[in-house]
């Protein structure tokens, strides 16, 4: 019997179900939106007692198919005041399928100010009070490393960082990786959801656990041997993110134009150099010691985009180090030394804030005279004071939409109060429609995968021309939706975009595990009801069409070196969501 | 025409960033050239290895491999392996569909 548990944490009491049937199908995102719009009030505070967080592995999670150790953790986001759906790698997602807990839901809000640590374990849910030396301002590494002390350096955790305790607006959820380092639910503040129930972290522990079942065994090898040919085969996972991770994209967008500047005032840098992808494998090459230019951020991970970056003297600064963080202290802050830029990477994991809100709400206090350009040093200052925050870091901390406001701004880069990541719409006009009408305010990964044949959509695409974008924004959507219900990493798009065989076989994995009978069609219309459910949920939020809409300087800003503006009408942008 | 406008600026990614840097000493590198080149050409000239070209990028624009370059152009080679939607976005999908080296599975596989 699979698992449905919920914990109240107004009576701090936990109920454990079976999965009700509606969501018996549902996995990862699919799971946690559906619920989402089934039972959290559309117009509740987002930190008061009515949110509910919700923790679901994917559909694919814990079985042995490549790459499928991806989480979601949904709830109405106290940044957007949307839906919200945030992915994260990490160990609990395998461990929580191989404990058979198909979701788990934090609801109530307790009266007092005790911090809490709830145990899921094979024996159920457990409530304690939180070791006092982890609250207060403790860094993630730190409270990773008592906590493992207290409950074995086998355990899964989630922590709600200091930023988290303090229910700033960009808080994530920190998940312990499978070398005791960070992996994020970065975007939307869930981590803010989390410390207003008062959970500063939540311990799973699988001993005892058996192996997901498998309806076909053998079907389900066959189908994964062939997945993880797609996904090696592919130069994506097995050259270009494996050694330069992420931040490959540093030089590519840089050369396309679209590559923001100085908080979104240009579309390309000449120091670019200073942290491409390929500075950043050179620099851990040359420095070795604890550095790895490729790592995975959870087990069975065999793309690797991850690294571990050293310092000077080879010693661990950060891992998980990605091309948007680096892009939105590098090119859009213009804080020009790489290890600056790891330190404050480090530092916006150890406190437990989302590195892409951050990094944007940086540049927009820049431009607002809060914090002088380029000053990499005083923005470190900042995110350490985070975790007994300031008044500053509180005003950063709550993104670039609060600090636009304060700072009595025009050009703030915010889709729905979310800051815009590393990729400029006017340049890229696809990926604009994107942000401009997905669920989750501005959220690249939110347009990643296309499922069925790529070249219907995108063989005729021009990145500064109308043409075709609208239907590649459509499909990106609802295709991305459906990835993010099996538990996979977006990364393994590459492989099953550019290779049929690829796609069936991840298709073929499901239906061996649940012994059904899934068509690339039925998959589609999965990623479009997702979609249905969550726009369902911004509608009684009282959120509009007039809400998908780019920032407005877009329109009128040209950025070069292509000199375009944005110039989507409101009639053509709603044309994404029609489906 | 002046010398600068006779200058192609040349940058490579991927592993051709290290392969360019170690060869020519910088990155970017200019090239003196009198007339239009294709990239194909320019690339057997710098002893850049067809297999690690995906695309192309001129003046800011994903090309096919033997798109012709001008004295005065900005370009770059890409080998296979960028990752992201923007391979779609930036317009690799309409590039060299029958080109054995992009970023589909190898024909020799």
């Amino acid at each position: 019997m699979q698992k449905f548990i919920r914990i109240d944490m107004t009576t701090l009491k936990s109920t454990i179900t079976e999965v009700p049937a509606k969501y018996a199908g549902l996995g990862g995102r699919a799971l946690t939106s559906c619920f989402v719009n089934d039972e959290v009030n559309p117009t509740c505070h987002p930190l008061g007692k009515n949110n509910k967080i919700i923790f679901a592995p994917g559909l694919l999670s814990g079985t042995s198919a490549p790459n499928s150790g991806r989480m979601s953790v949904g709830a109405k986001s106290p940044l957007t005041g949307t839906i919200k759906e945030s992915n994260t790698g990490g160990s609990a997602s395998q461990m929580l399928a191989k404990m058979g807990i198909k979701a788990f839901v934090i609801e109530g809000k307790p009266a007092d100010d005790q911090f809490y640590v709830i145990k899921l374990d094979i024996n159920g849910v457990t409530i304690e009070a939180a070791p006092a030396e982890i609250l207060g301002g403790c860094g993630n590494y730190e409270a990773i490393r008592i906590l493992g002390e207290k409950y074995g350096a086998h355990v899964g955790i989630a922590l709600a960082g200091p930023a988290g305790e303090y229910r700033m607006p960009a808080a994530n959820i920190s998940f312990k990786d499978p070398d005791g380092n960070m992996r994020s639910a970065g975007r939307g503040g869930l981590g803010a959801v989390l410390g207003s129930k008062n959970v500063k972290a939540i311990v799973i522990d699988e001993t005892g656990a058996g192996k997901v079942p498998i309806a076909d065994p053998e079907a389900f090898m066959a189908a994964s041997k062939v997945f993880a040919k797609a996904l090696l085969d592919h130069p994506v996972a097995g050259k270009g993110l494996a050694l330069y991770g992420t931040d490959v994209l540093i030089n590519i967008l840089n050369e396309a134009g679209g590559l923001p500047a100085k908080n979104f005032t240009a579309g390309r840098i000449d120091f670019n150099d200073n942290f491409s992808g390929e500075t950043m494998n050179a620099t851990i090459t040359e420095r070795g010691g604890d550095g790895k230019v490729s790592h995975g951020c959870h087990k069975g991970c065999i793309i690797r985009c991850s690294q571990w970056y050293p310092d000077k003297q080879g010693k661990y600064i950060t891992s998980g180090f990605e091309y948007e963080t680096i892009w939105g202290l590098g090119a859009n802050s213009e804080i020009k030394d790489f290890d600056t830029i790891a330190y404050i990477d480090r530092a916006m994991d150890d406190v437990g804030i989302d590195s892409i809100e951050t990094a944007v709400a940086v540049a927009v206090a820049m431009e607002g005279g809060l914090i002088p350009w380029g000053d990499g040093d005083r923005v470190l200052e900042i995110v350490k004071e985070m975790a007994t925050p300031t008044p500053l870091a509180r005003i950063i901390a709550g993104g670039a939409g609060v600090v636009g406001k304060v700072c009595g701004l025009y050009r703030t880069p915010v889709v729905k109060d979310q800051a815009i990541p590393a990729y400029d719409p006017r340049a890229i006009k696809g990926i604009g429609l994107t942000y401009a009408t997905t669920p989750m305010g501005a959220d690249h990964t939110a347009g990643y995968c296309i499922s069925g044949n790529i070249l219907k959509i995108g063989a005729d695409i021009d990145p500064l021309k109308k043409d075709g974008q609208i239907e590649y924004a459509r499909a990106m959507q609802i295709g991305t939706a459906a990835v993010d219900s099996t538990g996979m990493c977006l990364f393994v798009y590459f492989g099953v975009a550019d290779n049929p065989a690829g796609y069936q076989a991840l298709i073929d994995m499901i239906n061996a595990q649940y012994g059904i009978n899934l068509s690339s069609d039925d998959v589609d219309e999965l990623g479009k009801t997702v979609l249905r459910f969550e726009r369902d949920f911004n509608k009684r939020a009282g959120f509009t069409n007039a809400h998908d809409r780019l920032p407005e300087f877009m329109e009128y800003e040209a950025i070069e070196p292509h000199n375009v503006v944005w110039d989507f009408s409101p009639e053509e942008i709603d044309e994404v969501m029609k489906f | 025409m002046d010398d600068a406008k006779k200058m192609l600026e040349i940058r490579g990614f991927l592993q051709l960033d290290a392969f360019l840097k170690k060869k020519y000493g910088k990155m970017p590198i200019f090239l003196e050239i009198d007339g239009p080149i294709s990239g194909l050409e320019l690339s057997e000239k710098l002893g850049i290895n067809r297999d690690d070209i995906e695309v192309i990028f001129v003046n800011g624009f994903v090309q096919q491999i033997d798109y012709i370059l001008n004295p005065g152009d900005r370009m770059a080679f890409l080998p296979p392996g960028c990752p992201g939607p923007y391979r779609i976005a930036l317009g690799f999908y309409g590039k060299n569909q029958d080109n054995a080296a992009n970023f589909k599975i190898k024909k020799d596989e």
